[in-house]
């Protein structure tokens, strides 16, 4: 940049005074931000100075301070431990199957509901979808393994009844991932539909009047109008959602695994909280959760790039 | 160097301290003179174990049974003769290792640990981080019931004490045989009634299993027996091990040898055994639940009658019920190579049910304080409550009355339930876990009982790392393959594959270092 040109002292110095007068001016609003502000230091930056126990053989007793480094050792461990690539296959699968399957759905509903003409209709189904968002992951779970369960289960019943065997979902590695994530979908779709349903009532109604001159169908006019419509907010969504990409359900997985599905419900989170917490060890976890954050913030600056280059939509 | 300095200043301090305390006997009440302990006002024996009320902070386990700690008679009663006054911070067993981790890597100690069921290898972490204090010089003055024990059963020592010499935790310690075994309960009505002999090998007992399962034995026309069912998971191993040839030596899945050190996770007879369980598994004659259901569902089968064949160390949770004359103790299965072996745990039974964190000021207090329950007295009071609204004695040994038992409540006063308690059980005090029915049961089990049964070894701090990195892998893949395998989620093709995935992960490692640590033991001796 050329500054040269402008007097070095005086920019920054009057921009600098210009700042703390309306700070003193404004002094109550900018009080108002110190509490947020306070908040993110205390909880979100703090807890970052004990990230680095991943490179540390941390003692409890010792603190973080006086534990002695160890550098990537722990990392090594995780990259060369047997269950490395299994946990970042699951992972990475239930991640991406759920993007694939659990992220369209939403918006397929909140289209739908936007087209159906009656209002109480509409207004019917739209709470029958969302009400199960509200259903805690534990009694989630538990209502799981009673539907699925091979003794007695509604779904083994009806399977029965087709003189089908009954199949024992919860304890198999091959239905883990299906039932996850399409019970999942079940609990979240309309949830999730809300936002876009906001924003289909933003879309200028004159459009669809224009279509319709023009002789588009009702299909034709959802392609070619909805869904342009609530692309941008459909975007964010799914960076947001990329963001927190390896951050897989915790608690429900933990709560339905076992050690017959586990080949494939065993993934970073659950391992760090089992190794972790319940064996105590510390560093290596850390380092495993640290190795996973990192992972999830390459993905986000990926898929951001990408959006702002395919759809000109971006969250930065 | 280091280590020369180090004994050179424990010494010194050791040495200090007792003149330290020679002097306060020699002058008396001269405050600054004493030592701590005597500054503290405890006496090495007599009680009250303090003059002045002091206060400790236990943190405890309270299983499903237990009611709250501060209702137990024994500590209600204990806090008067003593004058220490304990308050628990009480943990439900599910999710109760996770909080105690929490409370370490918070390090938001409390005075002690109070039926915490702390690994070997936690309390060589905690221990040598300074976490756990060291109480073997404290046991030594302050301890009398434990020291009569330790010197009684030397391998209690053994079992507990670091390659450094220091014990940082105290296991429950059991000198009642029945107590350390889980019993074989068969159905002898059903058995009678289809005209079945005790099974004696385990083809017999595939055999009767499979006659539970097809000809109603409890006559209610439908198909509802559980032929078998065991503790949740892989609990079975253990249970069945022993018709196997497969032993429990060092607290892990090892076969002693001729002095070697055999981890047969490998090998081929614990494939007879996991082929063996898959074969029950898969015909329905082992519990469908076994690898979901909770601990209380398996009480709750024990007593329905409806089970025909299953295992507990005693008979209490069948006892309220129509059923318990229903059930006896059958000897171990003898195996396909003829093995006959009932897995037991050592006199030490429970590791780390006890430990005394940094942050306590009463250390030689709390030590005598638990030292109690070690002794006949306390055991019993632990136990049974108070003499004649709880129990009565009969004959010296101690039996809850009749009407007390009639109230249902036993569990809910004595913190023994639910097991993993710090205390002694002996024939003295084990009249509920070992009545006759037990004692029967146990006779037909003794002939098996391994000679020597080796509790899990004390390693070094360097050691018990590396072997807890070794073991979070393996244990981990043992358990999850042997399940899979005796679900039939994994043919035994692919028994090739789990061996030289054992081998990738350095099975032959850590029985080398199980081996160096057996030949240590064997030295000591």
């Amino acid at each position: 940049m050329k500054s040269t040109a402008i007097p070095v002292d005086a920019a920054p110095r009057s921009k600098s005074r210009r700042l703390f007068k309306s700070i003193v001016s404004r002094y109550d609003l900018y009080l108002m931000l110190l509490l947020p502000i306070v908040w993110y230091l205390v909880f979100h930056y703090g807890p970052l100075y004990g990230l680095q126990i991943a490179f540390k053989n941390f003692s409890p007793a010792k603190g973080i301070l006086a534990s002695p480094w160890v550098g990537l050792e722990h990392f090594q461990r995780f990259v060369e431990s047997y269950y490395f690539w299994r946990l970042l296959w699951n992972t990475v699968s239930i991640n991406l199957f759920s993007l694939l399957f659990a992220f369209p759905i939403p918006i397929l509903l909140a289209l739908l509901i936007n087209e159906i003409r009656s209002k109480t209709f509409s207004k019917i189904v739209q709470n029958v979808t969302y009400i199960p968002h509200f259903i805690s992951v534990v009694v989630m779970v538990g209502m799981l393994m009673l539907f699925l369960s091979p003794r007695g289960g509604p779904v083994n019943s009806i399977l029965q009844a087709f003189g089908a065997a009954p199949v024992r979902f919860l304890d198999s590695a091959a239905w883990f991932k299906t039932i996850f994530i399409g019970s999942n979908i079940w609990q979240n779709m309309g949830w999730q539909s809300i936002i876009y349903i906001a924003a289909l009532s933003g879309v200028n109604p004159q459009l669809y009047e224009a279509a319709k001159m023009d002789g588009a169908g009702r299909l034709k006019r959802i392609w070619h109008v909805s869904v342009p419509g609530i692309l941008p907010v459909i975007v964010i969504l799914l960076i947001l959602d990329v963001g927190h990409f390896m951050n897989v359900g915790f608690e429900k997985i933990l709560l339905m695994q076992n050690n017959l599905n586990i080949q494939s419900s065993d993934v970073i989170s659950t391992f760090v909280y089992t190794t972790g917490i319940l064996k105590g060890e510390y560093s290596y976890t850390a380092a495993i959760g640290l190795f996973n954050s990192v992972i999830n913030l390459a993905l986000l600056v990926l898929v951001n790039r990408f959006a702002r280059k395919k759809a000109e939509t971006s969250l930065w | 160097m280091k280590k020369k300095w180090g004994t050179v200043l424990l010494s010194t301090l050791v040495v200090s301290g007792m003149s330290l305390t020679a002097c306060s006997t020699n002058k008396g009440d001269e405050p600054k003179s004493t030592a701590d302990a005597a500054a503290n006002g405890v006496s090495a024996d007599g009680f009250p174990i303090v003059k002045e009320p002091i206060k400790l902070k236990m943190f405890t386990r309270i299983a499903p049974t237990n009611g709250p700690f501060k209702d137990m008679p024994v500590f209600q009663e204990y806090e008067k003769k003593s004058n220490i006054q304990v308050e628990f911070l009480e943990a439900p067993t599910d999710g109760f290792n996770e909080k105690k981790n929490l409370l370490f890597a918070s390090n938001e100690l409390p005075d002690a640990l109070y039926r915490s069921g702390l690994t070997p290898l936690e309390a060589i972490r905690y221990g040598s981080a300074g976490q756990l204090i060291p109480l073997e010089k404290l046991i030594e003055t302050y301890a009398p019931n434990l020291k009569k024990l330790m010197d009684t059963y030397p391998e209690i020592r053994s079992a507990i004490t670091t390659p450094e010499g220091h014990i940082y935790a105290i296991p429950g310690i059991v000198t009642v045989g029945s107590a350390r075994t889980d019993k074989k309960w068969m159905n002898q009505a059903w058995l009678k009634k289809l005209n079945l002999k005790e099974p004696e090998t385990t083809d017999d007992l595939y055999e009767v299993l499979k006659a539970f399962r097809d000809k109603d034995p409890n006559g209610n026309g439908k198909q509802d027996e559980i032929p078998m069912t065991a503790r949740n998971g892989l609990s079975i191993v253990p249970i069945m091990g022993g018709s196997f040839g497969l032993d429990f030596q060092l607290g892990y899945n090892i076969n002693l040898e001729n002095d070697k050190v055999n981890i047969w996770m490998g090998n081929d007879r614990n494939k007879e055994l996991l082929m063996y369980l898959n074969k029950l598994y898969s015909e329905k004659l082992l519990d469908q639940e076994l690898f979901s259901q909770k601990e209380a569902q398996y009480l709750a089968k024990q007593g329905t009658g409806s089970t025909g064949f299953f295992f507990d160390q005693t008979n209490n949770p069948m006892l309220d019920t129509k059923v318990n004359d229903q059930y006896i103790g059958i000897a171990p299965l003898k195996g396909p190579h003829g093995d006959r072996l009932q897995l037991a745990a050592p006199v030490p039974r429970d590791f780390g049910a006890f430990a005394i964190t940094s942050v306590n000021k009463h250390p030689e207090a709390t030590i005598r304080w638990i030292d109690y329950f070690f002794g006949d007295e306390g055991s019993t009071l632990l136990r049974f409550g108070r003499q004649g609204e709880n129990y009565e004695l009969r004959d010296g040994i101690p039996y809850y009355t009749d009407a007390f038992l009639a109230t249902g409540n036993q569990s809910k006063i004595t913190p023994y339930a639910g097991g993993g308690a710090p205390h002694l059980i002996s024939e003295k005090v084990a009249s509920y876990i070992n009545p006759p029915q037990v004692q029967e049961a146990q006779k037909k089990l003794d002939p098996y009982m391994p000679k020597i049964r080796y509790a899990a070894p004390m390693f070094d701090e360097q050691t018990a790392q590396k072997i807890n990195v070794l073991r979070n892998d393996i244990d981990k893949y043992y358990e999850e393959q042997s399940t899979k395998f005796i679900a039939g989620a994994l043919s035994f093709d692919k028994w090739d594959e789990f061996q030289s995935t054992l081998k990738k992960m350095k099975i032959d490692e850590l029985q080398k270092l199980y081996q160096d640590a057996y030949d240590n033991l064997k030295k000591q001796k």
